[in-house]
C-alpha cells in the first residue's frame, strides 16, 4: 500500500475531511470508508476513467502557448471536498446578505450616493475606482439590481472560519467545471452517491435561466436571450458554449448583433433580424460598446449601451456593476451590510488594511514581509505581492508602489488556507483550496450548492489559479441530518 | 440560427469537399501520366487550372514541374486552395461550431489538420503519394459520415449539404473544363484509344468510373461521359445531382425565393442541353455559364442566410 490513510496528517492547517487526530469529520465518513475499501490500484483505474471522462466531455480552458491556442484539460483532483449541509446554510445566507447589500451598494453609488452623503464611504475611492463607469450614473436597471451574477472567493482559516476573500461581479466564470466536476464524480464514484446524502448542483443552468429570462424588457413567454462571448480564444469559451447549450439560448460575438434605429439590439439569424431581450454578457464592460467605451474594441456591439440605457435590453451584469469588485471597496462591505441592511455580516472579510488610511498604510509598511499586498484591480492573482515568499527588492518595490498610489493597494494577513487531501502521483497529500460559490440575484436570490473548489496542486502553493497551476475538485455539500 | 454559424458550416463543408476533391484529382493525374505517351502528356499545368489559381502559381514557381505544381497543390500555405490551406479553413470554420457539431468532428478534422501541416511534404514523393493522398480522402469522408450518421439532419446539417453540393457541382464542372479542353478537336484522329485513357481518368477523378460503367454500359465515349456527370440522376457527384439535392435542403430552409429562382434556372440550364451536338467551344461556354450560375447561387445564398 502506497496510500495510508491512517497516516494521512496536514499539520497546523485546518483540513477539510479530517480532524487533527487523523480521524474523518462526520459529513466525510462514507466517502473516507469508501476510499479506505478500495486498493491503490482501484484508485488508479478510477484516476484514469476521470481523466477519459474529462476528455471525452471536452472539458477544457484555453491556454496561448507556443503561437497558437490550444484547448487544454483543467487538472480535476478526483477526492471531492466535503461541507456538511448545516454550515453551509449558514454560508449560503451569508452570501445571500452579502450581495444583497452589494446590490445596494452600486445601484446607491451610481444614483443618490446616499452612503457617501452619510459619511459611511469616502466619495475619492469611488473617483478613483478603475471599474467605476461615469456613463452608467442615474441609471436603474429591472430590479434594482446590478450584480446578477456573483462569483465569491470563500477562504477558511486554521481556525475553521470561513472568510470572504473577494467578490467576482464583473464576469466570474467557473461555474461550468463545477456542473462537469460533478458529472465526473458520479461516473468515478457512483457508489458513494447511494450511501451519502450528497445535494445535487445541476439546478443552476435552470436557475440562471429564469434570473436572465426575469430581466427582459418585453413581457413575452420566451425572451430572446443571447450569452455574448468575447470568442474562441477566450480562456473560458468552453464554458460560455457550456452555458448556452446547457440553457438552450443562443451564443453570439459582437459582431452577431447590432442595433437598429429603434434603440433595439437584434441578432442576424437565417430568417433575418431577431430582438434579442437579454445578454448575458461575458465581456468586460469596456469592450461592450466601441461608441461608448473603448473605441479600438472588437468584440462588443455598437450602440449596446445605448440599448441598454433606453431599458430595450437587460445586459447581466449590469454595465459598472464591476465598482464594486475594487479591492479596497472591499473593507467595506462589512459596513455596507450595516448600513443598507442593518444587519451584522454573516460572513467576516478577511482582515484586511487599507492603504489610503494612514495608519494602516504604516502597519502595512511595517509588516511587509507578514502581509499579502494586491492591487485593488487586478483579477487572476497577478500583481500580487506574497510577503513571506517575496525578495528584499520585491518587497521594496512594492513599498514604493504603496506610497505612489496609497488608493490602488490593500493588505491582508497571509491566511493559512484549508487543506484537503488531493492525489499527487501515487501518494494522498494535502493540498490548499478555496471555494468559489456563485450568487444569483433577480427577483430572488439562489446560491450554488456549494461551488467551486480550486486546490492549489503543488505542495505548499497557495495559489489555486487554473491559469497559474491550479486545479478543482468536485464540491459536496452532505445533508449529516445534523442541524446549524 | 446565427447567420454566422450557418455560414460557417456552410464554408465548412465546402473546404472540405474541396481538400477531397484535389487529393483525389493529384492520385488520378499521377496515374494518368504514366499511361500516356511523353508527346502528348497533359503535364500538370490542368490541375492548377482547375483550381483557377494560375496567375498565383506563376507568380511563386518558375515552371509548371511536377514537385512545384505538387508542393503548390498540397502543402502550399500561400495557396489558399491547396490541401493544407483549404482543411486549416475547414478547421477554423468548424471551431466555431463546436456546440452544434458532434464532438468527434472537431476530433477529426483537428487531427486531419495537424497530420497534413506535419506530414504534407510527404506526399510530394510518389512512392508515399497514394498512401498519403488516399489517406486524407478517407478521413475526409470519415468526417462526411460521422456527420451523416451522428448529427440531427437539422437546420445546421442542411447548410453543411448546401455546401458540399456547392463545391463538388462547382468541381465537377471544373474537372469537365479543363480535361476535355484537349480531348474533343481530336474525337476521329488515331488519337482515339489514348482519348479513351483520358475520358477514363476524367470518371476516375470523380470516383465514376465503376458506376458510369454500371449504369452506362457502353465503352468510355466522351458524350456518355459528359451526360453522366452532367446530367446523371443518382451519381452524387454529378452536376444534376448536386443541384437537386441542394434544392430539397432549400425547401426545408427558411424561404429565399432568390436562391431557390437562381437554383431551378441553373438546373434548366444543366437539364436542357443537349450534349450530343456540343463541340469544343460550345462545351466551354456551356460549363462558363454553368460556373457563372453556381457563383450566382453562392451570392444569393450568402445574401440571404450569412447576412452578406
Amino acid at each position: 500500500m502506497t496510500i495510508n490513510w491512517d497516516k494521512y496528517r496536514s499539520d497546523g492547517f485546518y483540513d477539510e475531511l479530517f480532524m487533527p487526530n487523523g480521524q474523518p469529520r462526520t459529513a466525510a465518513r462514507p466517502l473516507i470508508d469508501y476510499l479506505r475499501s478500495l486498493s491503490d490500484a482501484d484508485i488508479r483505474i478510477r484516476r484514469e476513467a476521470s481523466d477519459l471522462t474529462i476528455k471525452l466531455m471536452g472539458i477544457t480552458f484555453t491556454v496561448y502557448s507556443e503561437g497558437q491556442m490550444i484547448d487544454r484539460a483543467w487538472p480535476f483532483d478526483i477526492i471531492p471536498r466535503v461541507i456538511p449541509l448545516s454550515e453551509w446554510q449558514r454560508v449560503e445566507d451569508g452570501l445571500k446578505q452579502r450581495v444583497r447589500a452589494l446590490n445596494m451598494f452600486i445601484h446607491d453609488i451610481y444614483n443618490k450616493q446616499n452612503i457617501i452623503c452619510d459619511g459611511v464611504f469616502p466619495k475619492y475611492l469611488i473617483e478613483r475606482s478603475k471599474n467605476f463607469r461615469p456613463q452608467c450614473v442615474g441609471v436603474s436597471p429591472p430590479l434594482k439590481t446590478w450584480a446578477h451574477i456573483c462569483g465569491t472567493d470563500l477562504v477558511r482559516d486554521s481556525d475553521g472560519t470561513i472568510y470572504v476573500l473577494e467578490d467576482n461581479l464583473r464576469v466570474p466564470s467557473g461555474v461550468s467545471y463545477m456542473l462537469e466536476n460533478r458529472m465526473v464524480s458520479k461516473r468515478v464514484f457512483p457508489e458513494v452517491f447511494e450511501t451519502a446524502n450528497i445535494m445535487p448542483v445541476d439546478d443552476y443552468p435552470t436557475q440562471l435561466y429564469d434570473t436572465l429570462a426575469a430581466l427582459s424588457p418585453r413581457r413575452v413567454k420566451q425572451p430572446t436571450i443571447a450569452l455574448l462571448t468575447p470568442g474562441i480564444y477566450n480562456s473560458a469559451y468552453f464554458e460560455h458554449a457550456y452555458l448556452a447549450q446547457q440553457m438552450g439560448i443562443e451564443l453570439v460575438i459582437g459582431s452577431d448583433l447590432y442595433v437598429d434605429q429603434d434603440d433595439c439590439v437584434y441578432m442576424r439569424t437565417i430568417s433575418g433580424p431577431r430582438r434579442v431581450d437579454v445578454i448575458y454578457r461575458r465581456i468586460d464592460d469596456l469592450f461592450l460598446d466601441p461608441t461608448v467605451f473603448r473605441k479600438d474594441s472588437m468584440l462588443g456591439t455598437p450602440g449596446l449601451f445605448r440599448a441598454w440605457l433606453n431599458g430595450k435590453v437587460a445586459l447581466a451584469n449590469a454595465p459598472g456593476a464591476g465598482v464594486a469588485d475594487d479591492k479596497v471597496i472591499y473593507t467595506y462591505v462589512p459596513d455596507f451590510i450595516k448600513y443598507y441592511l442593518g444587519e451584522d455580516a454573516i460572513l467576516p472579510n478577511v482582515p484586511s488594511y487599507r492603504c489610503h488610511l494612514k495608519k494602516e498604510q504604516e502597519y502595512v509598511l511595517a509588516n511587509l514581509d507578514k502581509l499579502v499586498v494586491k492591487p485593488a484591480n487586478e483579477s487572476g492573482g497577478y500583481g500580487m505581492l506574497i510577503g513571506p515568499h517575496a525578495s528584499e527588492a520585491e518587497r521594496e518595490r512594492f513599498k514604493a508602489l504603496i506610497l505612489d498610489s496609497p488608493r490602488d493597494y490593500m493588505a491582508q494577513p497571509t491566511l493559512a488556507l484549508s487543506t484537503a487531501p488531493t492525489l499527487s502521483r501515487k501518494r494522498v497529500a494535502p493540498r490548499h483550496l478555496d471555494l468559489r460559490p456563485f450568487i444569483l440575484s433577480g427577483k430572488e436570490q439562489y446560491v450554488t450548492t456549494g461551488g467551486l473548489t480550486r486546490v492549489a496542486l503543488r505542495k505548499g502553493s497557495l495559489v489555486v489559479n487554473s491559469s497559474q497551476g491550479g486545479g478543482s475538485k468536485d464540491t459536496w455539500i452532505v445533508d449529516t441530518g445534523e442541524k446549524g | 440560427m446565427l447567420s454566422r454559424v450557418a455560414g460557417n458550416l456552410y464554408w465548412f463543408a465546402r473546404y472540405l469537399e474541396r481538400a477531397e476533391n484535389t487529393a483525389r484529382l493529384i492520385n488520378v493525374n499521377t496515374y494518368l501520366l504514366l499511361d500516356l505517351p511523353r508527346l502528348i502528356t497533359p503535364g500538370w499545368l490542368p490541375l492548377v487550372e482547375i483550381s483557377g489559381n494560375e496567375a498565383a502559381f506563376n507568380k511563386a514557381y518558375s515552371d509548371a514541374s511536377e514537385a512545384n505544381v505538387l508542393r503548390f497543390l498540397i502543402c502550399d500555405p500561400d495557396n489558399p486552395d491547396s490541401i493544407l490551406s483549404t482543411l486549416r479553413m475547414a478547421r477554423e470554420n468548424m471551431r466555431t461550431s463546436r456546440d452544434v457539431t458532434p464532438r468527434e468532428v472537431w476530433e477529426l478534422i483537428n487531427d486531419l489538420y495537424y497530420d497534413v501541416r506535419d506530414h504534407g511534404e510527404r506526399a510530394l514523393l510518389r512512392q508515399h503519394r497514394h498512401n498519403g493522398l488516399t489517406e486524407i480522402i478517407r478521413d475526409i469522408q470519415r468526417i462526411v459520415g460521422m456527420l451523416y450518421t451522428s448529427m440531427s439532419h437539422d437546420t445546421a446539417y442542411r447548410f453543411m449539404r448546401l455546401g458540399f453540393h456547392l463545391e463538388q457541382a462547382d468541381m465537377t464542372s471544373r474537372i469537365i473544363d479543363i480535361t476535355s479542353a484537349d480531348l474533343l478537336p481530336h474525337q476521329a484522329d488515331e488519337l482515339a484509344p489514348l482519348q479513351n485513357i483520358q475520358w477514363m481518368s476524367v470518371l476516375k477523378s470523380l470516383t465514376a468510373y465503376q458506376m458510369y460503367r454500371r449504369h452506362v454500359r457502353l465503352r468510355v465515349n466522351g458524350t456518355s461521359v459528359l451526360q453522366f456527370l452532367i446530367q446523371n440522376h443518382d451519381f452524387p457527384r454529378s452536376v444534376h445531382f448536386c443541384l437537386f439535392h441542394m434544392g430539397s435542403q432549400l425547401q426545408r430552409l427558411p424561404s429565399s425565393p432568390e436562391s431557390w429562382h437562381q437554383l431551378q434556372r441553373l438546373k434548366c440550364i444543366v437539364d436542357d442541353a443537349n450534349l450530343t451536338t456540343m463541340d469544343q467551344d460550345g462545351l466551354h461556354n456551356f460549363i462558363d455559364e454553368i460556373q457563372q450560375g453556381l457563383a450566382n447561387l453562392h451570392r444569393r445564398l450568402a445574401a440571404s442566410y450569412f447576412g452578406g
